[in-house]
């Protein structure tokens, strides 16, 4: 196990908030402490509105938190540049969104070469990684499809194989099965799995679906803004 | 993320939104074709009917009058008109002779497909310098071929040609219907650049011969009296100086129950058709304003309807690493090479619509005027590389998640 310095993930009592101080004022995240390590597959599970898709958008650099402190490998996140902070959504993080999030106007191939673009990866090794990332998701035989001549499910595997690209240390993934049926959901979660075994990346996935949960060896459960359990999978209450 | 790779992502984004690029670069295509083509038009429209007044020369006083008791005016007005010394160089008859066809030897103008039957005018000595031809051969009129009525001919450089091709025709013998005219002088051709602006209103010009008024009695079909004058003033202020005495005195011969007369210049005509000319340039340049407008709207309509789409594209591609520096930079190429394309086809478009329509609207060669181009384009340019970059400069600022959520 590592020790508290080489803690990947290292949140500090974040919040988030919304019209502070109005009457209106909504607290997403309300003072929430968390530490992901190296190599760990970690479920954040909680119901809709719970503040699990801000927390994930503060762990992936999306957004910024109002109030906490965030280190990434160390690294202060509060205090980058927006260069520093492409670097890192660019090369430390990976994402797979619940709603795809693929440039409509790029075919399959385009849309997973993107980050690679973003690395400085030239010709035709950046089309070789990409079409490997297609082949990993059974995709391969449609790489020159644009995302609206896909179904919702290609269209998803279309958007892990471009997490996989990037070859990023940390994927992830926001409610990643959520449009899928069961069948491509399992295919999506084994992907994830067999990333996180043969390549040791950090996997965190986002959902409000127990049973998905647990096939993470961590669970962590939010309400409200606030975590009310965090514990290996066996131990998980609900 | 380099400039190449900027570059690269520019072209890749706009390969895959053509109808997009093609809209935006439609409207700067027209803005500029539009005002070149126009202002050209107008441009060598005026500069057309300048040249072709002045190659008949300025300053020229057109004199009508006529008699119901047939009352013979012509030596009494070419006698005034010539002692008006201090603004008049030149007096002439204005008759034209109707003669079917002038000869010589197996030449006969009535075989002419193109040109048909030439205008011989019957003049006085002063002929030449009343409509600005300029003596290339052999001598001119005189007053002594008038007062004896001399049957001879000064041809113009189209008629010389047409009659005689490389001979000398000085001392030949024309005929006009049955009658012979020695040919004494030919005029230099009038209209300089024959290969050029309304050459075949030129070729008129050219295509003509003069001979002394006073021959007209030898004509099947003469003139005993001449309604008709060409007076040539000294400059414009004479023009307006001699207008004002010939009217003095024609009013003291001619009055409404009698014969009617006016005189008139085409200074005059010619600062008319200037001014519907500047009229017609403002309405065109209006127009033309108009065009560049509508097409820069919709340029920016183009681009800001896509400010929702793109503003998405925006956080996705800040999302997987695309930093706020690069995003603008392909915003900016992307921008500039459609409106570069744009413009240099509109440009294309415009120079080829330009010599078009100089070619089928006035049978010349237009060129589009440099600073109409410029500031067409500059325009168009401004326009779309305004609103391409807006809504990399809006979005880019926000955070990912932000963008994402834009609708």
């Amino acid at each position: 196990m590592e020790t508290m310095e080489t803690k990947l993930i290292d949140v500090q009592e974040v919040y988030k908030i919304y019209n502070e101080d109005e009457e209106n004022e909504v607290r997403a995240l309300d003072g929430v402490s968390l530490e992901i390590g190296r190599g760990e597959f970690v479920a954040i599970v909680g119901a809709s509105g719970s503040g699990k898709s801000t927390l994930m958008n503060i762990l992936g650099c999306l957004d910024v938190p109002t109030y906490g402190e965030y280190y990434l490998d160390g690294h202060d996140v509060t205090t980058l540049t927006d260069q520093e902070l492409s670097r890192i959504r660019n090369r430390e993080i990976g994402f797979i969104f619940q709603g795809y999030n693929l440039i409509p106007g790029l075919n399959a191939v385009e849309n997973v070469e993107l980050p690679l673009i973003y690395q400085g990866v030239r010709g035709d090794k950046r089309r070789d990684m990409a079409m490997e990332a297609l082949e990993r998701v059974g995709l391969e035989d449609r790489y020159d499809r644009r995302p609206s001549q896909l179904s919702g499910g290609q269209q998803q595997r279309i958007a892990v194989a471009r997490a996989i690209a990037a070859q990023t240390p940390i994927i992830m993934a926001d409610e990643p099965t959520g449009a899928l049926d069961s069948k491509t959901g399992e295919h999506v979660l084994q992907i994830l799995h067999d990333l996180n075994k043969q390549v040791g990346t950090t996997i965190i996935l986002i959902t409000h679906d127990i049973k998905i949960a647990k096939t993470a060896r961590r669970i962590v459960q939010i309400s409200d803004g606030n975590i009310i359990q965090d514990c290996p999978r066996e131990e998980a209450v609900f | 993320m380099n400039l190449r790779q900027s570059f690269k992502m520019s072209m890749q984004s706009l390969m895959s939104n053509k109808g997009r690029a093609f809209l935006t670069m439609l409207g700067i295509i027209i803005g500029v074709a539009a005002v070149m083509i126009m202002v050209s038009v107008v441009q060598g429209q005026n500069k057309a009917m300048k040249e072709y007044y002045e190659a008949q020369g300025t300053n020229k006083i057109t004199i009508s009058a006529s008699t119901y008791n047939g009352m013979d005016l012509t030596e009494d007005i070419y006698k005034y008109c010539l002692s008006l010394s201090d603004y008049v160089s030149g007096v002439t008859p204005n008759g034209m002779a109707y003669i079917n066809s002038v000869k010589y030897m197996s030449a006969n103008t009535q075989n002419n497909q193109n040109m048909g039957s030439p205008n011989i005018y019957l003049g006085s000595d002063q002929f030449s310098i009343c409509n600005n031809y300029k003596l290339a051969q052999g001598r001119d009129l005189s007053y002594l071929d008038i007062k004896r009525y001399n049957k001879v001919i000064v041809l113009g450089s189209k008629l010389k040609e047409y009659l005689f091709q490389a001979q000398d025709p000085i001392g030949k013998y024309v005929a006009l219907d049955s009658q012979y005219f020695k040919v004494v002088g030919v005029y230099a051709p009038i209209g300089g650049d024959s290969n050029s602006e309304m050459a075949s209103s030129y070729d008129y010009l050219n295509y003509v011969g003069v001979i002394p008024y006073s021959t007209s009695r030898f004509l099947s079909r003469g003139y005993s009296s001449f309604s008709e004058f060409t007076v040539k003033a000294k400059n414009a202020e004479a023009v307006t100086m001699a207008i004002t005495q010939i009217n003095g005195f024609l009013s003291g011969k001619i009055n409404q129950n009698n014969g009617y007369f006016y005189v008139n210049s085409p200074n005059t005509w010619q600062q008319e058709s200037n001014k519907q000319n500047t009229m017609m340039s403002l309405v065109l340049g209006g127009i033309a304003g108009i065009s560049l407008l509508v097409g820069g709207i919709g340029i920016m309509n183009i681009m800001l309807v896509t400010v929702t789409e793109r503003t998405r594209e925006i956080g996705i591609r800040k999302a997987i690493g695309g930093s706020r520096r690069s995003i603008i930079t392909q915003f900016l190429i992307e921008a500039c090479v459609l409106c570069g394309v744009g413009g240099f086809l509109g440009v294309v478009i415009g120079f080829l619509g330009t010599v078009i329509a100089g070619k089928l609207l006035m049978k010349m060669f237009l060129l589009p005027s440099l600073p109409m181009t410029l500031g067409a384009v500059a325009f168009s340019v401004l326009m779309g590389v305004g609103f391409g970059m807006y809504p990399a400069v809006k979005a880019s600022g926000l955070q990912p998640v932000e963008a994402l959520r834009a609708d």
